[in-house]
């Protein structure tokens, strides 16, 4: 079943097209991974996808459902979850308070329930709580559950990203440089917590630098280079693309 | 330590209960009781400042809407103490809806710059609305709190009436800042990109806060009418927003304790003369007007700083002291 169909997105900044007239899908079940040189267009994408911002043109259909122009925490509710390239996360809440939030996705506000501790209010913040431990052990996390999120190291960071998009019960969670700012150790346990993820039937696309992962974890890889998509399929084909290549080196070339 | 965090509440209200019995001081307690109308106010203004973030210049004006309407509805209308009082919150809930909706759709400072302008508005209005409010005059002539017959007239009456309202509001604001609609307000005020890609509606959520801590000033309002039995335009003006948001301010984020301590504090100092006898008119004018700069100070931390940069300010120094 195709989960996300991405059809003719294209999102300009001025006289720049970050994103121009980009087209894929991913499957259920897929770890997908969405790669290109810096600046390719990858973050607007998933802004794209996810509600976060709106395309110029093109659609974006989840689990057969329109979903430019809904706001993002529908897309939430809808099962499309994500984590950023700049972790979000809340620094004065505790890493289980952070994915509490994520776990109390689908309920409702509640505020009159909250207020008079109705018994509702009570069940969800039992299940909240449960969800989130359960999540921070699956993630391997469970230690940091309550340092506040500002004394986290950067890799940790990013697992309670992870962990709380996963605690809002998604279908596909769209990563954003996960492996960003992670040592090498941090790294291979980051491919065994996607693959987790994947096996728990949560379909994935990452965008991700260290092409080890890439070439590791995916299945299939989309390549983005300039705001276009130049190569789309199985990891051994996209390693000897011509144009991947040439994309990649170029950006060395610049660096240097 | 613990216990006596934990027990702290509970002693703090039963002194707050016990008022009446450890003082006979008619004028001492007339001022507890204005430190009960201004905490009424202040729980909201913490919820919507130090849990959710958000900025308001405006809720003297939400405070003189709901004086103003439990005054028309028990003088002119003759209508029954409770249903003033209720229809001074509703109206209030309703003002702030109408205020909230439309500036909370788009980002950046502009509930800060409608609350300003709505406070600025509505204190002329106040003063122009002459055959409904008095005009300059104010409005006189407003019946003591009454409930099935029972008048609140004495001091007493008047300061367990405010207080028990007072205790109800911060029960009831514990619970909501304990369970989950108090940790969508902490999330969307630590990162709002965050907070949408956790599913919270963070537009949903700060309008709520906002007509929340609306409603509760306009229930301040409407209870000092009756306390005071006079309402005058020069009360509900900007500069009174100004000293509630300071109130929230140096009360400090994520609590309702502090703001609460900082109202007390703050509303004690304006009657600093009367309160302490033998205090030199110098003495206490020297620190009342020193009061007027931390007022002044507070907000342009605010304005120059952003909430944010306050707040984690005041989080630091409240973390010092802990254990
Ligand atoms: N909000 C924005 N305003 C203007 N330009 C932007 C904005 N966001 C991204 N861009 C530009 O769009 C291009 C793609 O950026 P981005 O999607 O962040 O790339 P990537 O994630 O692949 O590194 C870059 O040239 C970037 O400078
Ligand atoms: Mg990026």
């Amino acid at each position: 079943m195709t989960m996300l169909k991405v059809r003719g997105v294209s999102r300009r900044f001025g006289g720049l097209t970050a994103v121009d007239d980009v087209s894929f899908d991913v499957h259920e079940g897929q770890i997908k991974a969405l790669i290109g040189p810096n600046g390719a267009g990858k973050s607007t994408l998933f802004n794209c996808v996810t509600g976060f911002d709106t395309p110029h043109e093109g659609s974006v259909e989840f689990k057969g459902q329109q979903l430019v122009g809904r706001r993002p925490q529908v897309a939430v509710q809808m099962g499309l979850a994500r984590t950023f390239q700049n972790t979000q996360l809340f620094d004065e809440m505790t890493a289980h308070e952070n994915v509490m939030v994520g776990a109390a996705a689908r309920h409702a506000a509640g505020f009159f329930a909250a207020a008079l501790r109705l018994p509702t209010a009570l069940a969800q913040e039992q299940e909240a709580a449960a969800t989130a431990s359960r999540l921070l052990r699956r993630t391997g996390i469970e230690e940091w559950a309550d340092t506040f999120a500002a004394d986290l190291p950067a890799g940790i960071r990013r697992l309670v990203e992870i962990a709380r998009a996963l605690a809002t019960d998604p279908s596909m969670v769209l990563l954003d440089e996960p492996a960003a700012g992670l040592n090498a150790t941090e790294t291979a346990e980051l491919v065994e917590t996607l693959r987790r993820i994947r096996d728990d039937g949560v379909t994935v696309l990452v965008v991700e630098h260290d092409m080890g992962l890439v070439m590791e974890v995916s299945d299939e890889i989309l390549v983005l280079d300039r705001g276009k998509k130049i190569a789309e399929g199985p990891p051994r084909m996209i390693q000897k693309d011509p144009l991947v290549i040439a994309a990649y080196l170029g950006e060395e070339s610049d660096d240097g | 330590m613990r216990t006596v965090r934990a027990l702290a509440p509970y002693l703090v209200a039963i002194v707050v209960a016990a008022g009446p019995f450890l003082t006979d001081d008619r004028f001492l307690l007339k001022v507890l009781t204005f430190v009960g109308l201004n905490a009424l106010v202040i729980v909201g203004l913490a919820l919507l400042f130090g849990f959710a973030g958000q900025v308001s210049l405006g809720h003297a004006a939400f405070v003189g809407l709901g004086a103003y309407a439990s005054a028309v509805c028990s003088v002119r209308f003759g209508w029954p103490w409770i249903v003033g009082f209720i229809a001074a919150g509703s109206l209030a809930a309703l003002g702030g809806l109408i205020l909230a909706l439309p500036s909370l759709r788009l980002k950046g400072h502009y509930l800060a710059m409608a609350t300003l302008g709505f406070g600025e508005l509505a204190s002329l209005a106040f003063v122009e609305a002459e055959p409904v409010t008095g005009g300059v005059d104010g409005f006189s002539g407003i019946p003591f709190p009454s409930i099935g017959g029972f008048e609140f007239r004495e001091p007493a009456a008047l300061y367990w009436l405010v207080w028990a309202i007072v205790g109800i509001a911060v029960l009831l604001a514990t619970n909501l800042t304990a369970l989950r609609p108090g940790r969508a307000m902490r999330a969307l005020h630590g990162s709002e990109l965050g907070a949408l890609a956790s599913g919270v509606d963070t537009t949903g959520i700060k309008v709520r806060v906002f007509v929340l801590s609306a409603t509760l000033a306009g229930l301040a309002g409407a209870l000092y009418a009756s306390v005071v039995g006079f309402v005058s335009p020069s009360v509900f003006t900007v500069g009174s927003s100004v000293t509630f948001l300071a109130m929230a301010v140096i009360g400090g984020t994520g609590s309702l304790a502090g703001p609460l301590v900082a109202a007390t504090a703050l509303t004690l100092v304006q009657y600093l003369d009367a309160l302490i006898p033998g205090i030199s008119r110098d003495t206490a004018r020297i620190v009342q007007s020193f009061q007027e700069d931390v007022y002044g100070m507070s907000i342009v931390l605010v304005v120059l700083l952003a909430p944010r940069g306050v707040s984690g300010l005041l989080k630091r120094l409240g973390s010092v002291g802990r254990p």
